[in-house]
């Protein structure tokens, strides 16, 4: 039927594949690869495998390739990002959602045409995967940025990528009015509840209860309030937008997250309106789980908070003005 | 070209448009808010694009995009508002974007007063935000000088892919007088921009960035930045020196006190009295070597005297420039009132032999 390719070097033995496998043909090695991860083995015959691609589409670090029975790659990896290792955490899901714009600016024609922005995070970094134009921006300032960057360049594709911290706490006025002047930009909003990249701070969007370096004993919510729900307030407003939350924390989140970010960005192709996707993300390494249990902690406690799917969508009339 | 009766911030939004400049940014403040309030009518008619940002923290990092892309852009504010935009400035010389902001300087500390001031000439000259950056700063002291600056401004930071500042003060952008422009219509876009994010469609990638983490990389990139500012220290200074060639008193001030000591001067002149007035032009660099080679040239004994609308800011410069060779003398006033013409002579005249 089907096969895979694993490659060794880029595996980082998160073992997100390993559960994401439905016929649990992946299993967890012993032997390290070059950057000392003990990279995970293909232990199904080709009769087993049925090509479905999930383990590729839970990869944070394209690892994986697939082939389907006539010896077809049925998932590629996409020209949208350099061939750079990234410096994420195993099962980190920042790379998943890295992917997903590549792929999707790739399927759209888009990757010549765009400009992204990263500010200050955990991917501060993301200039040197992303494979086209990219701004570093201060902390919060991506949505200031990007609104400079289109009203100057209208005909390009203007995107930021940002973290919770950076969003929704340092960021909180540009966000709000980008989204109310109706940008038209596209802002992919990774919430992972935490300042990743400081070591794990309170962020607005830390759950309550939840354990972080600056609420050793868990957010007291009678202190420093409630979980900020960004998208929500944000569909609030009168302004026209599409406005959507998704996951990256399993393969069936994430492949309903990248639906989002290519309509996202169709809006934004379209000249249509401002787009928001807020992506619930995993930080194993500030939330001191491992990968899979960081998943599961996204599903169990994240979710019911944070309810997935499209918020806000431009109304015809809006969308035809 | 004939000459128009016009108010200085308006004639500053002009100049910008013929400039080339056809993106603003900014934030309204006392006093430079008819600026964004000319060209919100002027912009559109030249197919430019005005935009009212949420704040000056936002409308400078909208000049970072804009700039980044490409295009010849500007923002402007005053005192308060340039506290805010010093993150923004340190990113713009740090990823070398070329850009202008007019800072019309109002009394300060804290909200201050509206009224004008150059109590930010340290803000201006030594950095408004943090790391081992620099603008470069340019002081009119007319509402012509302002315009023909606007330019200047614009060519500077192009050439030195840097912000350039013009550094005014209220009494300039509210005050009335006749203008020329020196070129019709909107001027010319920016050349050269091939480092700028504009979509990687048939040539490599770029990046605009200013992390390096490492401290080899980085001490690398701060070399190179302060080479150009010392290119731009040999090759851009501006100042004007006017009356005596060997005077008794030398007056350094810039801006509007230049101005206002200019007809204390006069007036002390037509008395057949010996005194000249050194004005830089730019704030940074500042002419040290010029100004030295006029107190070299006064009599021993004559006097150097700083004025300013602060209490004592820029004759941190003029000492440089003395290095040791003669005692600065200093008058100042701050809070938005203004040494006035009179009180500038009576100083002079109480310095004369
Ligand atoms: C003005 C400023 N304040 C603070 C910082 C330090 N800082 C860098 S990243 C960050 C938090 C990032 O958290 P988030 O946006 O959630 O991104 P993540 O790392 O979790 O992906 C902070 C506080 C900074 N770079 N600049
Ligand atoms: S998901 Fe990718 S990085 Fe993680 S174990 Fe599988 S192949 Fe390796
Ligand atoms: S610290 Fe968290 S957000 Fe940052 S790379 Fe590691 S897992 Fe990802
Ligand atoms: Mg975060």
């Amino acid at each position: 039927m089907g096969h895979i390719a694993i490659e060794q070097v880029r595996c980082k033995g998160c073992g997100r594949c390993v559960v994401a496998c439905p016929k649990n043909l992946i299993e967890y090695g012993t032997e390290l690869n070059e950057r000392g991860y003990a990279y995970v083995i293909f232990k199904g015959s080709p009769e087993q495998c049925g090509g479905c691609t999930l383990c590729a589409v839970s990869c944070p670090d394209q690892g994986i390739e697939v082939y389907n029975s006539r010896d077809r790659k049925v998932f590629v990896n996409t020209t949208g990002l350099t061939e750079v290792m990234t410096h994420y955490c195993p099962g980190c899901t920042h790379g998943v959602v890295h992917r997903l714009v590549a792929e999707v600016l790739e399927e759209m024609g888009l990757l010549g045409r765009t400009i992204g922005i990263a500010p200050v995070g955990c991917s501060v970094l993301a200039y040197e995967y992303f494979n086209f134009d990219m701004f570093e921006a201060a902390h919060g300032r991506a949505p200031a940025v990007a609104t400079g960057a289109k009203r100057a360049r209208p005909d390009r594709i203007v995107f930021t990528y940002q973290g919770d911290g950076d969003l929704a706490s340092i960021g909180g006025n540009e966000i709000l009015h980008a989204a109310n002047r109706g940008e038209k930009i596209t802002v992919i909003f990774l919430n992972n509840a935490i300042y990743g990249m400081t070591g794990g701070q309170m962020a607005p969007t830390t759950m309550p209860g939840q354990k972080t370096t600056t609420t050793p004993f868990g957010r007291d919510t009678a202190d420093t309030g409630q979980p900020l729900r960004v998208a929500e307030m944000l569909a609030t407003l009168a302004t026209p937008a599409f406005i959507a939350r998704g996951t990256s924390h399993d393969a069936k989140g994430t492949l309903k997250t990248r639906k989002l970010i290519k309509e996202a960005f169709e809006h934004q192709a379209a000249n249509r309106c401002f787009s928001f996707v807020e992506v619930l993300s995993t930080c194993p390494t500030n939330w001191g789980l491992s990968p899979n249990e960081a998943s599961d902690w996204v599903e169990e406690t994240m979710i019911p908070y944070y309810p997935l799917g499209i918020l806000k969508r431009p109304a015809p009339e809006a969308v035809k003005a | 070209m004939s000459k128009v009766l016009m108010k200085g911030n308006e004639a500053l939004g002009e100049a910008a448009i013929r400039a080339g400049c056809v993106h603003f940014f900014g934030y309204p403040i006392t006093p430079q808010t008819e600026i964004p309030e000319y060209l919100c009518k002027r912009l559109p008619e030249v197919g430019g694009v005005f935009l009212q940002a949420e704040s000056e923290v936002a409308a400078i990092h909208m000049v970072y995009g804009a700039a980044g892309a490409g295009v010849k852009c500007m923002t402007s504010s005053s005192s308060p508002g340039i506290s805010l935009m010093a993150e923004g400035m340190s990113y713009l010389a740090a990823c070398e974007l070329p850009c202008v902001v007019i800072n019309m300087m109002r009394a300060g500390p804290g909200l201050g007063g509206i009224l004008p001031a150059q109590s930010d000439y340290f803000q201006a000259t030594r950095g408004h935000g943090h790391g081992d950056y620099q603008c470069i700063v340019l002081a009119p002291a007319s509402v012509q000088e302002a315009v023909d600056l606007m330019t200047l401004a614009f060519d500077l930071a192009e050439k030195y892919r840097n912000p350039v500042m013009v550094c005014a003060d209220g009494m300039i952008g509210q005050m009335m007088e006749p203008v020329e422009f020196r070129s019709e219509g909107r001027g010319p876009p920016m050349a050269g921009n091939d480092w700028a994010l504009t979509g990687c469609e048939g040539r490599p990638r770029r990046i605009v960035n200013s992390l390096h983490l490492a401290p080899e990389q980085n001490f690398a990139y701060n070399v190179r930045l302060k080479e150009k500012y010392d290119r731009a220290a040999r090759e851009e200074v501006r100042f004007e020196l006017y009356g005596d060639g060997r005077p008794d008193v030398l007056v350094v001030a810039f801006g509007t006190m230049a101005r206002i000591s200019k007809s204390a001067i006069d007036d002390l002149r037509r008395e057949g009295r010996r005194v000249a007035l050194f004005r830089p032009i730019t704030l940074n660099p500042w002419p040290y070597a010029q100004c030295r080679a006029a107190m070299d040239a006064m009599p021993e004994g004559a006097k150097v005297l700083d004025v300013e609308m602060s209490m004592g800011q820029m004759i941190y410069d003029v000492k440089l420039a003395a290095e040791g060779t003669r005692t600065i003398e200093f008058l100042g006033k701050a809070g938005g009132l203004v040494p006035s013409p009179d009180e500038v002579a009576a100083r002079i005249r109480a310095l004369l032999p």
